[in-house]
This record gives structure tokens, C-alpha cells and sequence, in this order.
């Protein structure tokens, strides 16, 4: 499937001042075999260094995860940190932290793809497992903060001899399905269009390699009638896990917004929430490739400086967005405010975290805003990991702030009550390690490009002639 | 008043504003001695935490006896003692937001009921009382013996990971409604004490039947002194306070 | 091409690089006498039914996949409505069944519904998962187009020559392989 690139002339019409789209992945293109033998080499586990990393996230994921959480489970949440008033803390936070990372891999593949955005082509596995796993770490979060855990399948509704079923007039309850539809739609939408790409994987494999993509490509040969199958199920899929979406976080957003405390009975919760997960996740989107570009073979072909480019715009893009929608809160709640808000937005800003609110603004808003309008910056990956690191970091503040630094002020002033992390900070670096080890255990088991869709998009891109200028012309092909 | 019927598919199913059981504390009259703090804890094996977990936010009072003051020392005015204790409210924000109902209300005795083997700890009732009077299980605390000698039987002990609250010491109602039912007669206005109302020495807390009008809660809820905490969040609290109407004035 | 060739048809298979002599082996294919549905097209990338002249093919997934929003309405309906009449519980001051949280669980569970159903629906119309030994090369999957078509066995030297006039990379017979 070679795609014809013309070449362009010399000298004399400034051509060269222009960047030079053939830089691009979509007009650099390969032999369909090499890209695919690529992306089998990235697979190749070559050297030590990488199971020195799977043996430490591994022991990590082992002491915090089973070892802290055991202990938590029999000591009782007496060693977290929560308390009265701050009942919800730092589990909470990771909880909305790793959803909100999670609608990055959901924004790349069906965002991008409903706006026909062709620079999402080589990322959007990538993103998607990262969707994946950050569910799986809320889900994680989730059950460490319930006080009897064991009991939590409770709110799944099933007929029982007690004749009882879950309450769904709670926020909690909405949770629950919410993000249950979110997590199977998502890994449905992660594995359809890996079919593909594991039948490749299972054509160019032996050993027992070969017998797991063989299982997993469900005999998918490509023939016209399982493409139309597929790639009508991928349209439903974009469209339809969008709304899935926006209500995740949404209704995460209402665990806080339907109650009755001061700072969290803010009718602007939804759309805050959502931008705010658009946010840390296309910066953590950001933070993966880069690290995949640097440490996997290969990936420098197929990841390269106009996606970082393209991310960067976004970031700087949805930074207004939440800058946006955060203004909106303070200043309404400020400027009306009863006595019980007044105190609550002093806290935040004068108490003795005060330097997280201000770290917040100047990581979500500051940093992104004097730095990515700039095209060198957002092209160098390691400036652009930096900034969504920050990011990152800002909006995890964010949240801390929304949770159990809003939660020490309510009003009854007798029981305010500052809340101090305990064995939260353990099993939340577990989370983040198994998050990891996950990925990095993914990324030598499954291809991690789309290379049909790459090739797909660099069939559909030409370039062509317009006066004298050579540009890109991308052609519809659906 | 008798039984509700079940309502239909309208919004406006509420309780009469203003219950059945209700409870008046007479701020004028409270000491701040917390014989009512101790002897809910007799009466409803509520646990000891400890210093360091009181400390930190987490003792396990169901009823607690707020006191503030105004300006430095030796100049200080203080404000009257004010217990707060679970309102049971008539439109109660705690209960909507269990997702396994554990929070609910009883259309018996119009009160707001925990049901311990249901809880399941996901602590959204506690954030969402307005009156932070729930309080956790964060721990199993020990009880060591002879301590143990002192549980009261008509009440459930909870272990690790369940909230739990005041409940107007339902089962002294349920007691004395038995009794009567078994005598033929109504339950007499003053029959059934909460252990608080018992021990308070100074006679500040009434409990009764808010709904009868003859009854002593009902006419001192009516008095002109009389307040409700939050009463602007709709929440409906069955609980009154005076004060400001003794000798000693309105204080803060 | 009826029942008396049946037992004497064979099945080719004809490898290309690119889409266009693809496209005009199918149509030398169909010149020749043989008929769409004896003709098969597997490809490493989705090619569209028109790029190769082909009709347009039939999808059930829209279908299911409205099935299963109904479904998913069903469940809903049955979680939001029912479930609380069964075992009323009343909680503060708000009805049985509250509007907007019923709105939340329907519009959940239809989403659910409508994507799971999607999802199965590629399982039904395509028969996954099927690990029966299939005609398949695996050139295909480094981007090559395939064309598997059943030819009387007599005439098969005609058909091998003419694909390979068009530019096949090969004309072989197709084995039913493990893939």
C-alpha cells in the first residue's frame, strides 16, 4: 500500500522557510511490513533493565497494596487519616485523580476520531490502556475507603432472601453504574480495534506468543465482511462512549455537588469536573508518550514532534477551559457567599495549605498559559513532560482541595478539624505503581500501535500542489 | 395523624412538619457537666477511644456539648452550653445518599434509623449531616473485662466500619410502647426518658410526644425562646432550643 | 457455474500489493463468469467495498446494537422503578422514585445496553471467536490484498494466467490453514 510522496523542488520559491510536511507521520510513510515489524520489536523484552523495573513496581504494588491495605482492612480506617469532619480524604482524591486520567485514553480515541482528528492515529492504544488501568486504580481507591469492604458487593443490584436492593437516590449508586459502563465500554473500545493488530501479531509470532495472539484474534483474517463488522462497531463505539463520558465524571462530580456542605453545593461541579479530567488526562497522555518515545524501540517513528505539538495545544487549550470554570466557582461563591464560605475559601487560601491552593493555580494555570502558546516548548518532549507532570500535580491538588480541605470546614465550628494523610500516601503509591507495572507489562504483551491505522491514515494523505506551495490534503475515506 | 398509606409517585409524601418524637434542651439550664455525654455512652455501648484518637477528631460522642466564648482572658462572655445530638430530621440529608439504604427513616416512629448490619462505610451520611453528629467506627476498641459487664443488651455493639448515631434511644421506646400495648393504655406523657433526658441533673432536656399538643415537649417547643439549628437547610430537626428566656438574658 | 462443477471447483487464491489491480482483477474475475458471492477479499487494511468495485456488505451491529439500548432501556426502567416498589424504603424527604436519579440510571444502563450489544454484535456477525482452519496468507497482514475465489479446475491455468497478467505477487490453490 505505497502512497506517493512528490518531491520538492529546489531552491528559488522559499519552500524551504515552510515546514517541510514530510515530516509527518502521515507523509513519511513505510512498507506496511516494516511498520509491523517494528512495532513486534518494540515488543522484544532485550536486556535486564526492564524486569529490575517489573521487580520493583511488583514489590511496591506488594507492600502497599496487599500488605498496607491488609493491615488497613484488619486494624479498621483508624489508620488512614479521615476523621470528623474530613470523612473522605485522600482515597477519595485518588479515586477522582485516576478517572480523570482515565478520559484521556477515551478523549484521544473518540473525540479525535468523531472531530477526524488524523494526528490521534499512532497514540490511540496508548491512550486507551491508560483509560484502562487508571480505572482499574479508582476502582482500587474506591473499595480502600469503605469501611467494610467485604460487604460491598451490597450495591450490586441482585435479587436477595432479604428481598433488598441498592438505593438509587444515592450519588454513590450512580457511581457505581457510572463507572462500570464506563470501565467495560472502554476495554471493549480498547480490545476492537486491537483485533487487528493482534492477528498481525499472531502472523509474525511463535512459541507460546503465538498461542496467546492466536487466541485473542478470534481467527480475524480481514476479510470484508469482519472489517464493515468492525469498523461500524468502532463508529457506535466513538459516538456512544461519548455521553458515557461526560456522565462519568459528572456524576463523580455530584458525589460532592449534591451535598450539603459549604464550597461543595456548586451547581458547576459537572462541567468543572469534566474539564478538569479532560485536563490532567491529555497532560498524562502527554507524560506516556513521551516516556514511550524515549524508552521503546522504535516509537520515535511513529510518536513524534507534531503530536506533542498537537498535545500541546490541547493542553493549553483545556487549561483556559478549567481556568474557565474555576473562576466561575470562586468568584460566585465569593462574592455571595454566607459566613460558612467565606471561611472556607480563607482556609483554602490562608490556611496551613494554603501553598497548595496557590501551587494549584500556578500549575494548572500559570505554567501552561506562559509557556505552551510557544512551538519550540511544545515540541520538545522534555519540556512537554514537565508541564503535564506539573499538571498533573496541580489538578491532584485540585481535588485535594476539593475533598478533605473543604470538607474541615462546615457549620458546626465545634467540630472543624484538619485532616493529615496517613497510610493513604502508602496505598496511593501503590496505586500509581500498579498503574505502571500494568502498562509497562501491557506494552511488551500487545502492540502498542495501531499500525492499521496508521497505514489507513497514510493511505488517505497526499500532498499536492496549491500555487506554489506543497500541502498536505487528507481525503475521506470513510 | 394515625398511619401514612403508602404515598404515590408525588414529591410532597413528607411527614407532618413536625414529627412524632421530639425533644426541647432548655440552654438556660444546661450546666455543661456532660452527664448526658456519659450516660448515652452507658445506655448505647458506644466505645472509648482514647486520647489520641479524641484527639484527632474521632471520639465517639453521639451527643456532645458544644461550648464557644467571646473575647480573651479574663474578659470572656460565654455562650450558653449547647448539646447537639442527631436531630432526626424530618427531611434528613443523611438518608438519600446511602447507596445501600443503611440510612433510613421510620415511618413508625418518624425517626431517623441506622441500620448497623447494613452499613457498608462509605461515610456519605457523615458528610452530608449538616449537624455532624454521626459518628464512626474507625477501630475496634478494646472493652477490656470487667468493662464488658457493662453492656446494655437491648443494644446492638458495633464493630469496624460502621457509623452509627444517637437514635433517641429507641429502644426505651420501643420498651415502654411494649409495655403499654400489653397493659391496653397509650404511653403516658414523661413514661419514656432517653438516657440523657434521665440524667440530666438540671432538668434541661424534655422529651415527648412533639405531635400531641398537650404534652410538656409540645408546649415548651412552642415557646418564644425557642430555636432550631440550621432550620434554614429544610432539614426539619425535631430538636428545640431555648435560650435567652431566663433571668440572665439573652447571652451571644 | 452449477451443480455439476461443484464437485470440481477449486479454490484460488491471488495476492496483490495494491488496491488498484485488485480492483481490476475483480472486475476480470466477474468478466470471466464468476459471481460476487464467490469472491472473497481479505485485506490488512479495511479497503472500502467501492475502492474495489464490490457490493456494499451487510452489517447486523446497527441493529443489535438498538436492541441492546432497549434492552439496556428495560433494565433500567426495571432498576429505577421497580426495584424501589419492591421493597419501599423511604428516605429523606425525597419520593419512592426520584426523577432525576431515575433519569441517571436509565440513561446508564441504555448506554450499556447499546455498547455491549455493539460489541457482541462483531462476535455474531463476524463468528468470533473461530479457531477453525481458515484460507488466509499472512503477506495480508503486512498490508497485501488477497483474493480467494472458487473456479472450476479445468479452467483454473486461465485464471492463474490472467490474475498474474494484473500484477499478482501469487496464484496458489488455498489451503485451509490454522491461522
Amino acid at each position: 500500500m505505497a502512497v506517493t510522496a512528490e518531491s520538492l523542488p529546489k531552491s528559488g520559491n522559499h519552500a524551504e522557510e515552510h515546514e517541510d510536511p514530510r515530516q509527518h507521520l502521515m507523509f513519511d510513510p513505510r512498507p506496511r511490513g516494516e511498520m509491523n515489524a517494528m512495532v513486534m520489536d518494540a515488543m522484544r523484552i532485550s536486556g535486564w533493565k526492564f524486569w529490575v523495573l517489573v521487580l520493583v513496581l511488583a514489590v511496591v504494588v506488594a507492600i502497599s497494596i496487599f500488605g498496607a491495605w491488609g493491615y488497613m482492612i484488619a486494624e479498621g480506617l483508624g489508620v488512614a487519616g479521615v476523621n470528623r469532619p474530613a470523612y473522605w480524604g485522600v482515597f477519595l482524591v485518588n479515586t477522582v485523580f485516576w478517572i480523570g486520567i482515565s478520559h484521556a485514553g477515551t478523549f484521544v480515541s473518540a473525540l479525535l476520531r468523531v472531530f477526524k482528528a488524523e494526528f490521534r492515529r499512532p497514540f490511540t492504544r496508548a491512550a486507551e490502556l491508560m483509560t484502562t488501568f487508571g480505572l482499574a486504580q479508582a476502582a482500587l481507591s474506591i473499595f480502600m475507603h469503605m469501611g467494610r469492604v467485604w460487604l460491598s458487593y451490597w450495591m450490586f443490584p441482585y435479587p436477595n432472601q432479604r428481598g433488598l436492593w441498592p438505593n438509587f437516590s444515592s450519588p454513590l449508586m450512580w457511581d457505581f453504574l457510572a463507572i462500570n459502563t464506563y470501565l467495560l465500554a472502554s476495554t471493549m473500545y480498547l480490545f476492537l480495534p486491537l483485533i487487528p493488530d493482534v492477528a498481525m501479531a499472531r502472523d509474525r509470532s511463535k512459541g507460546w506468543r503465538k498461542t496467546f495472539y492466536r487466541i485473542l484474534a478470534l481467527g480475524f483474517r480481514g476479510t470484508e465482511g469482519e472489517w464493515t463488522h468492525l469498523r461500524t462497531a468502532m463508529n457506535i463505539f466513538a459516538f456512544a462512549i461519548l455521553p458515557v463520558m461526560f456522565s462519568v465524571h459528572t456524576i463523580v462530580s455530584w458525589d460532592f455537588a449534591v451535598a450539603t456542605r459549604p464550597g461543595w453545593s456548586s451547581t458547576i461541579f459537572g462541567p468543572y469536573f469534566v474539564v478538569g479530567a479532560l485536563h490532567s488526562g491529555i497532560a498524562a497522555v502527554a507524560m506516556v508518550l513521551v516516556l514511550v518515545r524515549a524508552t521503546m524501540k522504535n516509537m520515535d517513528y511513529f510518536i513524534r514532534k507534531e503530536h506533542l505539538d498537537a498535545l500541546g495545544k490541547l493542553m493549553l487549550v483545556v487549561s483556559m477551559g478549567w481556568a474557565y470554570f474555576f473562576f466561575n466557582d470562586f468568584m460566585v461563591q465569593w462574592y455571595g457567599g454566607d459566613k460558612f464560605t467565606d471561611a472556607l475559601l480563607h482556609f483554602h487560601e490562608a490556611g496551613p495549605l494554603g501553598w497548595m491552593w496557590f501551587g494549584m493555580l500556578i500549575f494548572n494555570v500559570l505554567i501552561p498559559w506562559i509557556t505552551l502558546w510557544n512551538k519550540r516548548i511544545r515540541t520538545s518532549p522534555g519540556a512537554i513532560f514537565v508541564i503535564a507532570l506539573l499538571i498533573n500535580v496541580g489538578m491532584w491538588f485540585e481535588r485535594y482541595i476539593i475533598i478533605p480541605i473543604s470538607l474541615s470546614i462546615n457549620r458546626m465550628p465545634f467540630t472543624w478539624h484538619e485532616y493529615v494523610p496517613k497510610v493513604e500516601i502508602v496505598l496511593g503509591i501503590g496505586t500509581l505503581a500498579f498503574f505502571v507495572l500494568l502498562y509497562v507489562i501491557a506494552s511488551k504483551l500487545v502492540p502498542l500501535v495501531p499500525v492499521w491505522e496508521v497505514q489507513e491514515g497514510q493511505m488517505a494523505h497526499t500532498l499536492r500542489r496549491i500555487g506554489k506551495a506543497i500541502v498536505p490534503t487528507v481525503s475521506e475515506l470513510e | 395523624m394515625g398511619q401514612h398509606a403508602i404515598p404515590e409517585y408525588s414529591a410532597n409524601w413528607a411527614e407532618d412538619e413536625q414529627g412524632k418524637w421530639g425533644m426541647v434542651i432548655d440552654q438556660d439550664l444546661c450546666t455543661g457537666c456532660q452527664a448526658c455525654v456519659t450516660a448515652c455512652a452507658m445506655e448505647n455501648n458506644i466505645s472509648f477511644v482514647g486520647e489520641e484518637d479524641a484527639g484527632y477528631g474521632r471520639s465517639m460522642q453521639w451527643v456532645r456539648v458544644e461550648r464557644f466564648w467571646i473575647g480573651e482572658y479574663p474578659e470572656i462572655n460565654t455562650t450558653p452550653f449547647q448539646p447537639v445530638l442527631c436531630q432526626q430530621c424530618g427531611s434528613a440529608p443523611c438518608e438519600p445518599v446511602c447507596p445501600v439504604f443503611a440510612s433510613v427513616h421510620s415511618r413508625n416512629e418518624e425517626l431517623n434509623a441506622q441500620v448497623y448490619n447494613r452499613c457498608i462505610g462509605t461515610r456519605y451520611c457523615a458528610n452530608n449531616c449538616p449537624y455532624q453528629v454521626r459518628v464512626f467506627n474507625w477501630r475496634d476498641w478494646e472493652r477490656p473485662d470487667p468493662l464488658s459487664n457493662q453492656l446494655n443488651p437491648s443494644v446492638t455493639v458495633r464493630r469496624k466500619g460502621i457509623m452509627e448515631k444517637c437514635t433517641f434511644c429507641i429502644q426505651r421506646i420501643r420498651q415502654a410502647e411494649d409495655l403499654a400495648r400489653s397493659e391496653g393504655r397509650q404511653v403516658e406523657d414523661g413514661e419514656i426518658e432517653p438516657a440523657c433526658v434521665q440524667v440530666c441533673p438540671a432538668n434541661a432536656i424534655t422529651f415527648g410526644r412533639i405531635d400531641q399538643p398537650e404534652s410538656r415537649v409540645s408546649k415548651l417547643a412552642l415557646s418564644e425562646s425557642g430555636t432550631q439549628l440550621l432550620e434554614e437547610l429544610g432539614t426539619e430537626p425535631r430538636v428545640t432550643y431555648l435560650k435567652g428566656g431566663s433571668r440572665y438574658g439573652r447571652n451571644g | 457455474m452449477k451443480e455439476s462443477d461443484v464437485s470440481e471447483a477449486i479454490t484460488l487464491l491471488a495476492l496483490f500489493e495494491d488496491i488498484d489491480p485488485a480492483a481490476e482483477a475483480i472486475d476480470t474475475l466477474r468478466e470471466l463468469g464468476i459471481e460476487e458471492d464467490q469472491i472473497n477479499c481479505i485485506s490488512g487494511i479495511p479497503v472500502l467495498e467501492s475502492m474495489l468495485g464490490r457490493p456494499r456488505q451487510w452489517t447486523n451491529v446497527p441493529r443489535l446494537a438498538a436492541g441492546g439500548a432497549i434492552a439496556g432501556l428495560f433494565v433500567g426502567i426495571f432498576l429505577a422503578f421497580i426495584t424501589s416498589n419492591l421493597y419501599p424504603i423511604y428516605v429523606g424527604g425525597q419520593p419512592l422514585v426520584p426523577g432525576a436519579p431515575s433519569i441517571i440510571v436509565i440513561f446508564e444502563m441504555i448506554m450499556l445496553g447499546l455498547l455491549i450489544a455493539t460489541f457482541v454484535g462483531v462476535f455474531l456477525d463476524s463468528r468470533f471467536p473461530s479457531y477453525s482452519p481458515k484460507e488466509y496468507i499472512p503477506e495480508i497482514s503486512d498490508g497485501s490484498i488477497a483474493l480467494l475465489f472458487s473456479c472450476p479446475v479445468g479452467e483454473k491455468e486461465t485464471f492463474v494466467e490472467a490474475m498474474t497478467r494484473l500484477g499478482a505477487e501469487k496464484v496458489e490453490p488455498a489451503e485451509a490453514q490454522q491461522l
